[in-house]
């Protein structure tokens, strides 16, 4: 896994957004950039330096669940590998983020094991 | 009758429908059908009016609760904290105030996990230069005879420490990852604050209702709420409560079964 990609940590709450940040760290991935909702992480993505996306799903302006679908709609985004951390844990929402895409679905709160078993994951899968 | 019909209550229904119906029979045992006409329409005017004046009661406790519970809170509040808190007569704010101080409160606490975490690092850094030391320990314990068995009991005692400081690391990592919880209550926060601005709205239209009302039911309204500001709405669920109830998945193992059930 290269630690030098560029990840895009999406949340309204800076506590949380904070927290990823501190667990990438860990991880080795220092390269984080923040967003707090859809709307302000389009323009970081369209920027075409974002390796990886995670985001929260409930926020206002633009919710994590229409980001991940304008992502994949979108040519020049749509190979970005998405990881849902969210604190919605319907059936129908994991199932519609599942449809929508989605690489991997934490729900909060989590452990910081279980956000590293899923980043590792999503890009065992990839490469 | 009809001053009865105006102040009917609930309780008073039963007693006054039986009595007008009595009166009702014996009008029209009587024959006199226009009195009887009269005495349905009475009836039907009672039924009306026992809801009207209920409405009104209810309308009116329900506004003077929430005016207790205000300036309740303000007391509390303003005892607590100074006077900082006067503006803040909207229960609403004041869940938001929550949300700003428990927000403020977890960076503090991830500012000291972060300040503890560099502590571990420079701990770990002087465990690398303990190392150093020891293999010069190891290197003289051949010509000290009196220092036979320190570098193997000194070494016990930096690997105990190490694992000390591995352990010490990831407890202050769950620290920072609790710190989640802060996330998790401001979103049930947001969607009661929501809650309350629909039901305030909802209050003060009902109180629009019962005041138009009130010509025929003779209750004094309050002063009317001018508070009727419709804040933006939240989307989205926010945590679940009642998980099994809800429909919803109690934890990560089941997101992780439903989403290799669909072939994840």
């Amino acid at each position: 896994m290269k630690k030098d990609i560029r990840i895009l940590v999406v949340d309204d709450f800076s506590t949380m957004r904070r927290i990823i940040k501190n667990l990438l760290r860990d991880l080795g991935f220092t390269n984080v950039e923040e967003a707090d909702d859809g709307k302000t992480a389009l323009p970081i993505l369209k920027q075409g330096r974002i390796d990886f996306l995670i985001t929260d799903w409930n926020m206002p302006g633009m919710t994590g669940i229409d980001l991940l679908k304008t992502v994949r709609a979108d040519p020049e985004l749509s190979h970005i590998p998405v990881l849902m951390v969210t604190a919605e844990a319907k059936r129908e929402q994991i199932i519609a983020a599942a449809q929508a895409g989605v690489n991997g679905y934490v729900i909060k709160p989590f452990t910081a094991v279980v956000l590293k078993e899923k980043i590792e994951k999503i890009f065992e899968r990839i490469t | 009758m009809k001053n009865k019909i105006a102040t009917l209550e609930y309780e008073g229904l039963e007693d006054l429908l039986g009595q007008m119906a009595r009166e009702l029979v014996e009008t029209i045992d009587k024959g006199n059908l226009s009195h009887a006409m009269e005495l349905i329409n009475d009836l039907q005017q009672a039924r009306h009016q026992v809801f009207y004046n209920e409405v009104g009661h209810l309308t009116r406790g329900l506004h003077e609760a929430i005016k207790a519970f205000s300036s309740d809170l303000d007391e509390k509040i303003l005892s607590d904290n100074g006077s900082s808190l006067t503006a803040m007569t909207d229960a609403s704010e004041r869940l938001g105030y929550v949300i700003e101080l428990t927000e403020k409160t977890s960076h503090e606490t991830m500012d000291r996990v972060d300040r503890s975490l560099t502590l571990v690092d420079r701990l770990d850094g002087q465990s690398e230069r303990f190392k150093d030391l020891l293999l010069l320990v190891g290197q003289l314990e051949g010509e000290f005879k009196a220092l036979d068995g320190v570098y193997d009991r000194t070494c016990a005692v930096k690997n105990e420490s190490e694992k000390t400081i591995e352990e010490l690391r990831s407890t202050l990592t769950d620290i920072l990852v609790s710190q989640s919880v802060q996330d998790i209550t401001g979103q049930l926060i947001r969607r009661v604050i929501t809650l309350m601005t629909q039901v305030e709205s909802q209050l003060v239209k009902l109180m629009d209702m019962a005041a138009k009302v009130e010509r025929l039911t003779g209750i004094e309204m309050g002063e009317q709420s001018s508070e009727s500001t419709e804040k933006d709405a939240i989307r989205a669920q926010g945590p679940q409560l009642k998980k099994k109830e809800a429909g919803a998945v109690s934890d990560q193992d089941d997101v992780d079964e439903l989403l290799s059930s669909l072939g994840f």
